[in-house]
C-alpha cells in the first residue's frame, strides 16, 4: 500500500549535518498495524514524517498504492495529509481555543469552503459525534481540552485523525505522555480500529510492551531498519490485545 | 471555513488583539474629527469669505479707478455669453484710508484719539446685498431687507445732541478742509492702452485742490450727515481679564457718533478727508474684516476722491448654477472677461477663490499636512498590529503545525492572520468611525463639559468670533480614513502571516 524506497534524509544546521535516515526501504501493508521501534534520534519520527507527506525526504521515494507521493506539489501533498493519512502526536495537539467537537471537526473544517460548510455540516457534524461516541467520548464534546485528561485528549485526537476516514493513520508515540494503563487503552482503541474498520495503522513508540501488540515491529537504529530483529516483534501476540 | 473560524476564535479569545482595535480605532476617530473640526473651520471660512465678495471681480489697481463707468461695463458684460450667467452687479470703491474717532475716559473724562488703518469700501448699499451676504452682517439693517446709510431717529438724535453739546473736534467743519490745504503731489498719468476711442471716460484732470466735501454745517438748515457702516470689532474694545477669564466688550462708537476718514485722491497724491456718522455695524465674524472694514456711500466716496462716476471695482454674482461650477467660473466665464477687460494695465478678473487664493491655499496645506501627521497614528497602530501579531504566531506556532498536518495549506496559514488583521481592522475602524462621528456630532457638548470640569475655556469663541465649534462630516474622508486604517491594517499583518505561512509543520509538533 505505502512503499518507501532507500529513503535518505539529512537534517543541516549551519556546519553540522546529521544523517537521519540512510537508505531506508519500507513497505506497510493494507490492514496491518505496524509499529517501527528505537531509541531517541533513531528517526523513527523523521520516517512518519516522510510517509505521511510531512517533509520530504533528500532522496528515495513514497508511493502510495503504486503512485509517487514524495514529489507531489505541496497543494496535493496538503491535500492527501487531510484525506488520505491520519494523523495522531505523542501531547495531543488539539488547539486549546475550540471544544472537543470542534477540535475532531478541524479537518472538515480545513477541507471544505465556507459555503460548502454551510451546506454540508450537519453531516459533519453526525459523524464526528458518532466518532466521539466510538472514542468514548460522547459526554465530552463542549468540553475545552484543558478540561480533559491525557487520556480523553488523545482520544479526541484519534477521533479528529479518523473523522476524515484516512487509509493510514499515522501515530506518532501515542502513548508517549499517557500512564501505562491510560495507554494500553488507546493501544486496544487502535486495534479496535484496526480489526473493525480495516485501517492501516502505522505507529513509532518506543515502548517495546506496546509494540509487542502490533501485527508487525521494526526495530531502527541510525537511520536504518534493524534487520536482526528479535522475532517476538515480528509475531505479534494477538490474544495481548 | 477554518480561516474565518480561527479568525473570530482569535478575536475573541485574544485580549492582545483589543490594543490593536483600540489603537486602530483611536487612530481612525481622530482623524474623523481633526478632518472634520477642519472642514467645518474650513466651511464656515470660505463662507465668510465669499460672503464679503461676489463670485467674480473686475477689478483695478488704478488709483482713479476702471477707465470705463460702472454702467457700460455691466452693459458689456451683459451683453457678452457671460451675460446670461450673470445674476446681479455692484460697482465698488475701495481704498485703504485712515479712521479717527475720540472716545472719552471712564474716569477721568480724558479724550483719547483712536486711529486705525482701515478699508475704505463705497458702495450702494441695497445693490450691493445683491451681490453677497454683505446685508446679513449689518448688525441693525439685517432683519429690515434693506440696507441704507440713512441714519435712525436715534442715531441722529445722538449726532445732533453731540454736535451741539459734546466737545468733539471734527464737529469743527473746516477740520476735514484744513488737512486739504496740503500741497498736491503729481504722478505720471499712464495714457489709456490702445482702446477703442469714446469707450473711455475722458482723463480726469489733475487738481490743485481736490474739492472739499460738502461743508457738514449748511448755510441753512439742518447738517447733512453721511452714513457709515463700521467693522464691528473698530467700534468695540474686547478686554479679557487674565485672572479670571471673563471677556467685557466696551462699545468705543454708538450709532450716531461721528467718525473721520481721511484716504488719497484719484488723482495726484493729494489727501482728501471726510467726516461720516455711524450708521451700523458690520459684523461678518471675520475678524481681519471686522477690524478693518469701513462701507460710505458709493457716491459719497467719488465725490470725496474726485472720481467723477469711475470705481475701481465692479463685483458680479453668478447665477447659483454656474457659481457652483468651478470650471464654468475658471475655464469660461474669467478667460471670457480678460479678454474684455484684461488688457487695461492693472486691471484684473479674478474669482473669489482666486482673491482669497493664498489664505485658502494656507487652510488646505494646513490640513494636508495634519492629516500627514495624524496617519502616523494610524501607523503606529499598524506597528502594534506587526508587533502583537508577531507574538501571537510564536505563540500559537504549534497550532500552525497542526493545522498544517491536517491539511491546511500555507496560503490558507497565511490568510488566517492576513484575514485577523483585516478583521481587527474593520472592527477597529468601525468603533473609530463611531466614535469619531460621536465625537464630531457633539463636540460642543464634549467641549462645555470638559470646560465646566477644567474650568479652562477650551475653545475661545472670542477669536473666531464662532459661537460654537463648526464641524462638516464629509463622507469621502470619512472612507478614505477607513481605507487606509484598513490598508495599514492588512499590511502590517503580512509580514508575521508570512512567517506563519512558511512554518515546518515538522518544527513545530517536535517538542511540546
Amino acid at each position: 500500500m505505502l512503499a518507501a524506497t532507500n529513503l535518505r534524509k539529512t537534517y543541516r544546521r549551519n556546519a553540522d549535518q546529521v544523517k537521519v535516515l540512510q537508505g531506508l526501504s519500507l513497505d506497510v501493508h493494507a490492514g496491518e498495524f505496524l509499529s517501527v521501534v528505537g531509541a531517541s534520534g533513531s528517526g523513527k519520527s523523521t520516517l512518519l514524517h516522510l510517509l505521511g507527506t510531512l517533509d520530504v525526504p533528500d532522496e528515495g521515494t513514497i508511493a502510495l498504492n503504486g503512485r509517487r507521493i514524495d514529489n507531489v506539489s505541496s497543494r496535493e501533498r496538503d491535500e492527501l495529509r487531510n484525506t488520505v493519512f491520519g494523523y495522531i502526536f505523542q501531547f495531543y495537539h488539539l488547539l486549546p481555543e475550540f471544544n472537543t467537537l470542534d477540535n475532531v471537526l478541524m479537518p472538515a473544517y480545513i477541507s471544505n469552503s465556507l459555503f460548502k460548510w454551510f451546506a454540508t455540516r450537519k453531516e459533519w457534524r453526525k459523524r464526528a459525534e458518532a466518532m466521539l461516541e466510538r472514542v468514548g467520548l460522547s459526554h465530552r464534546l463542549t468540553h475545552r481540552p484543558r478540561e480533559l485528561s491525557g487520556g480523553e485528549m488523545q482520544r479526541a485526537a484519534v477521533a479528529r485523525a479518523l473523522l476524515c476516514r484516512p487509509q493510514i493513520l499515522m501515530a506518532d508515540e501515542p502513548t508517549g505522555n499517557l500512564d501505562a494503563e491510560i495507554g494500553a487503552d488507546i493501544v486496544r482503541l487502535l486495534r479496535e480500529l484496526n480489526r473493525d474498520d480495516g485501517i492501516t495503522i502505522v505507529m513509532v513508540t518506543h515502548n517495546l510492551d506496546i509494540a509487542a501488540t502490533t501485527d508487525r515491529v521494526l526495530r531502527m537504529t541510525h537511520g536504518k531498519l534493524n534487520t536482526d530483529a528479535p522475532a517476538a516483534f515480528t509475531r505479534p501476540k494477538l490474544a495481548a490485545v | 471555513m477554518y480561516k474565518f473560524l480561527l479568525c473570530f476564535k482569535y478575536l475573541r479569545t485574544r485580549y492582545l488583539a483589543f490594543v490593536c482595535i483600540v489603537s486602530v480605532m483611536l487612530g481612525v476617530a481622530t482623524l474623523i474629527v481633526v478632518n472634520s473640526v477642519m472642514s467645518g473651520f474650513s466651511h464656515k471660512l470660505q463662507n465668510r469669505l465669499h460672503g464679503i465678495l461676489s463670485d467674480v471681480m473686475i477689478e483695478t489697481d488704478r488709483a482713479d479707478g476702471l477707465p470705463e463707468p460702472p454702467d457700460a461695463i455691466v452693459a458689456r458684460v451683459m451683453a457678452s455669453p457671460v451675460g446670461k450667467y450673470v445674476e446681479a452687479t455692484s460697482p465698488t470703491v475701495e481704498v485703504m484710508a485712515l479712521l479717527q474717532f475720540q472716545v472719552r475716559n471712564r474716569h477721568t473724562g480724558e479724550r483719547i484719539p483712536i486711529t486705525k488703518h482701515v478699508r475704505m469700501i463705497g458702495v450702494e448699499p441695497a445693490r450691493h446685498a445683491k451681490v453677497g451676504k454683505f446685508l446679513e452682517y449689518l448688525q441693525r439693517q439685517k432683519d429690515g431687507g434693506v440696507a441704507s446709510f440713512a441714519l435712525t431717529p436715534d442715531a441722529r438724535g445722538r449726532f445732533d445732541f453731540n454736535r451741539n453739546f459734546g466737545d468733539w473736534e471734527p464737529r469743527d467743519a473746516n477740520a476735514a478742509t484744513k488737512l486739504l490745504d496740503m500741497p498736491t503731489v503729481r504722478i505720471p498719468q499712464v495714457p489709456p492702452m490702445d482702446a477703442p476711442p469714446g469707450m473711455f471716460l475722458p482723463a480726469l484732470p489733475v487738481p490743485d485742490r481736490v474739492s472739499a466735501p460738502p461743508p457738514l454745517v449748511p448755510a441753512a438748515g439742518p447738517p447733512r450727515v453721511p452714513g457709515l457702516f463700521i467693522g464691528h470689532a473698530i467700534a468695540h474694545h474686547t478686554w479679557k481679564d487674565p485672572e479670571t477669564g471673563v471677556s467685557e466688550t466696551i462699545n468705543l462708537l454708538r450709532e450716531g457718533d461721528e467718525v473721520f476718514l481721511a484716504t488719497v485722491g484719484a488723482t495726484g497724491m493729494k489727501p482728501v478727508a471726510s467726516t461720516f456718522a455711524v450708521a451700523d455695524y458690520f459684523r461678518s465674524e471675520m475678524s481681519e474684516y471686522d477690524n478693518t472694514f469701513v462701507y460710505v456711500a458709493l457716491d459719497e466716496l467719488q465725490s470725496m476722491r474726485g472720481m467723477g462716476g469711475r470705481v475701481n471695482t465692479v463685483q458680479i454674482k453668478l447665477i447659483p448654477s454656474a457659481a457652483a461650477d468651478h470650471e464654468l467660473v475658471h475655464k469660461t466665464i474669467i478667460p471670457e472677461l480678460q479678454k474684455m477687460f484684461g488688457r487695461e494695465v492693472g486691471t484684473n478678473v479674478v474669482s473669489w477663490q482666486q482673491h482669497q487664493g493664498a489664505l485658502l491655499e494656507a487652510i488646505d496645506i494646513e490640513r494636508g499636512i495634519l492629516n500627514l501627521l495624524l496617519f502616523m497614528i494610524v501607523g503606529v497602530s499598524g506597528f502594534s498590529i506587526l508587533a502583537i501579531f508577531t507574538m501571537i504566531v510564536s505563540e500559537k506556532y504549534r497550532d500552525i503545525g497542526v493545522l498544517k498536518s491536517l491539511g491546511a495549506s500555507s496560503r490558507g496559514v497565511m490568510s488566517i492572520f492576513v484575514s485577523y488583521g483585516l478583521m481587527l481592522g474593520v472592527v477597529g475602524c468601525g468603533l473609530g468611525t463611531l466614535l469619531g462621528l460621536g465625537i464630531t456630532v457633539y463636540i460642543n457638548e464634549i467641549e462645555g463639559f470638559l470646560t465646566l470640569v477644567t474650568k479652562q475655556q477650551i475653545f475661545d469663541r472670542g477669536v473666531y468670533y464662532f459661537d460654537k465649534i463648526p464641524t462638516n462630516i464629509e463622507t469621502m474622508t470619512v472612507v478614505l480614513v477607513n481605507v487606509g486604517a484598513l490598508s495599514t491594517s492588512v499590511l502590517f499583518s503580512v509580514l508575521p502571516a508570512f512567517r506563519a505561512a512558511r512554518l515546518h509543520p515538522v518544527n513545530a509538533l517536535r517538542f511540546e
